[in-house]
């Protein structure tokens, strides 16, 4: 594909000076297409928000590029802001605003004409069914409404780059439906889409690509499927334990994971019949209170991989069919 | 495709509507605190009668302008650091010294009627007849964009609450220690030769000249003084709201 990514981010380092210097973004590479949402995930202080600070032009990084539909943020940040719209992580106060007026004025100061903003916002709040608080002066409405205000003031006169950082905190499960609609929408449309959560369970259903980051570096990135690709024959076995007791696992079962009354092992698919009919019979003994299988998860290979990085401290796996990051070395 | 003249528009109204809960509490405020200072000086130097009378009256109005600009104005930008706005507000792709001009507008809106009100309490307390230039408006709005770029450089470059503690010292200076409201004459010769280089004289002088022009007039050296500072600090608040960590 020759099109021009609408972000394009290249071995970005970034370090935060003080007595302990902390290195937020090492090496970090990954590009959005136009037309498709790229997922950013990671813990709390993996560097997603300092690399979204850089692509806004806010920070400068050490080394790197960092590219908006080809324009150079560093060299030229104001021309590369034209093309991007950004939702915080934190919700912006608009105190003495309604979300009507918020939404209205910034299309406006984002370069939309007055009918255009006006026809977006109106078609904005009903398709994230905002109609009932619109007109309420924002200090009256809930997280959840001041979140999804904060999206439509992003998507109003969305850049060719559209930034959202935890878009979906605090909205409640239907409108988060809603939300998921009108990102995809986005994307759609045309825009390059990078989605910044931890929320790995929404992530899967949602994006096109996904980057995981950990401790400032790229652990791995690909499709769902890509990366979910080396648990494809692997099921997950969830047990519930009655008070006292301890788990007796199968053979054909492995731990993975042990929390109070919860326990958690991976079973081969192929052995899949022994690992139920011996949890039922566990059930019926009454070893076990209840129990569940299901295939692997995203989630499950988020945690293999930032726990891996975690534990190791040196280099994390990267899924088959990737490179592996040409800067691999050590943390920190 | 929107103007920079347009953002600004759309910014100041931004920037008004926000404050608009708190809005005719601050008009107040503003006003009261401008006569105060016309008053307060009054009782500080006991009966005043003609030209010190008249130098009284014309300086409050500086002392107003150079609060809003050094106080007020980068207070918003303070207050938008705190509440975590500001960084938000710097990812819009509007040009950074738009976001002074706005703050810069509100808070003269919310400061004019106090201004004016108290030139006019200052005319009738000390029975002193003014005579007004059409430039007088321009030149305010000089001196507190003067006063507004060094707020605002220090508002960008320091934490919040740094930055309002050096705009108290500052106020503070000012109010006793400039010749605003009293002639330079009354202070040591050292501070007076200190304040021929800086800001705050001629900002009064202009006032003083554009209120009671038959009386005061502002020579041309202590203006291109001021002129320089007001370049010199709008180039220096653009530097430091681009600035990037």
């Amino acid at each position: 594909m020759t099109a021009v990514p609408a972000l394009d981010v290249a071995d970005v380092t970034k370090t935060f000076g003080g007595r302990r210097p902390l290195r937020a973004n090492d090496g970090v590479s990954l590009t959005v297409p136009e037309g498709a949402v790229v997922g950013l995930l990671g813990h709390n202080g993996a560097g997603k928000t300092t690399l979204v600070n850089q692509v806004a032009g806010l920070l400068l990084p050490d080394s790197g590029s960092l590219r908006v539909v080809g324009h150079d943020v560093v060299a030229h940040p104001e021309r590369s802001r034209r093309e991007i719209s950004v939702q915080a992580q934190a919700n912006v106060p608009i105190t003495g605003l309604t979300p009507r007026t918020a939404i209205e004025l910034v299309g406006r100061i984002r370069g939309g004409s007055r009918r255009d903003v006006a026809r977006r916002t109106d078609g904005l709040i009903e398709a994230l069914d905002l109609g009932q608080w619109a007109s309420t002066p924002a200090h009256k409405v809930s997280g959840g409404v001041a979140r999804l205000t904060a999206f439509a003031m992003t998507a109003v006169v969305p850049g060719r780059l559209v930034i959202l950082d935890e878009p979906t905190n605090d909205v409640d499960p239907v409108r988060r439906r809603l939300l998921w609609t009108q990102i995809k929408a986005l994307a759609d449309d045309g825009a390059g889409v990078l989605l910044v959560t931890h929320n790995v369970r929404e992530a899967e259903h949602a994006v096109d690509d996904l980057v995981i980051l950990d401790r400032g570096r790229v652990i791995a990135h690909g499709t769902v499927a890509e990366l979910t690709h080396p648990l494809r024959s692997t099921l997950q076995l969830d047990v519930d334990l009655p008070p006292g007791r301890a788990v007796a696992w199968p053979p054909c079962a492995s731990e993975t994971g042990h929390d109070g009354l919860r326990a958690r092992a991976s079973v081969p698919a192929a052995r899949a019949a022994e690992a139920v009919a011996w949890a039922q019979d566990a059930v019926d003994r009454g070893d076990l209170d209840r129990y569940s299988v299901t295939p692997a998860s995203l989630e499950d290979v988020y945690v293999e991989l930032v726990g891996a990085a975690g534990e190791t401290s040196t280099h994390a796996p990267v899924p088959a069919g990737h490179d592996a990051d040409p800067t691999e070395g050590t943390l920190r | 495709m929107t103007t920079v003249l347009q953002q600004y528009g759309l910014l100041t109204q931004w920037q008004l509507r926000r404050q608009s809960v708190y809005l005719p509490l601050l008009v107040v405020v503003q006003g009261a605190l401008a006569v105060g200072t016309v008053l307060g000086f009054g009782i500080l130097m006991g009966d005043l009668e003609g030209d010190a009378a008249l130098y009284l009256a014309t300086g409050a109005p500086t002392i107003t302008l150079i609060v809003i600009g050094l106080v007020m104005a980068p207070q918003m930008l303070a207050q938008a650091k705190t509440e975590g706005s500001a960084q938000w507000l710097m990812t819009l792709p509007v040009p950074r010294l738009v976001f002074l001009a706005a703050d810069l507008t509100v808070w003269t809106l919310v400061a004019l009627p106090g201004t004016v009100l108290a030139v006019f309490v200052g005319v009738l307390r000390y029975d002193i007849s003014l005579d007004v230039s059409w430039w007088v408006l321009p030149a305010a709005l000089l001196v507190s964009l003067t006063a507004a770029a060094i707020g605002y450089t220090v508002a960008a470059l320091l934490p919040p609450s740094l930055a309002m503690l050096f705009t108290q010292l500052v106020v503070f200076v000012i109010l006793l220690f400039s010749p605003v409201s009293v002639p330079a004459e009354q202070f040591p010769s050292w501070l007076a030769s200190v304040h021929a280089v800086l800001p705050i004289e001629p900002m009064a002088q202009l006032v003083r000249a554009g209120l009671a022009g038959s009386t005061f007039t502002i020579e041309t050296g202590p203006l291109l003084v001021l002129v320089a500072w007001c370049a010199g600090c709008v180039a220096l608040a653009g530097a430091a709201l681009r600035r990037r960590g």
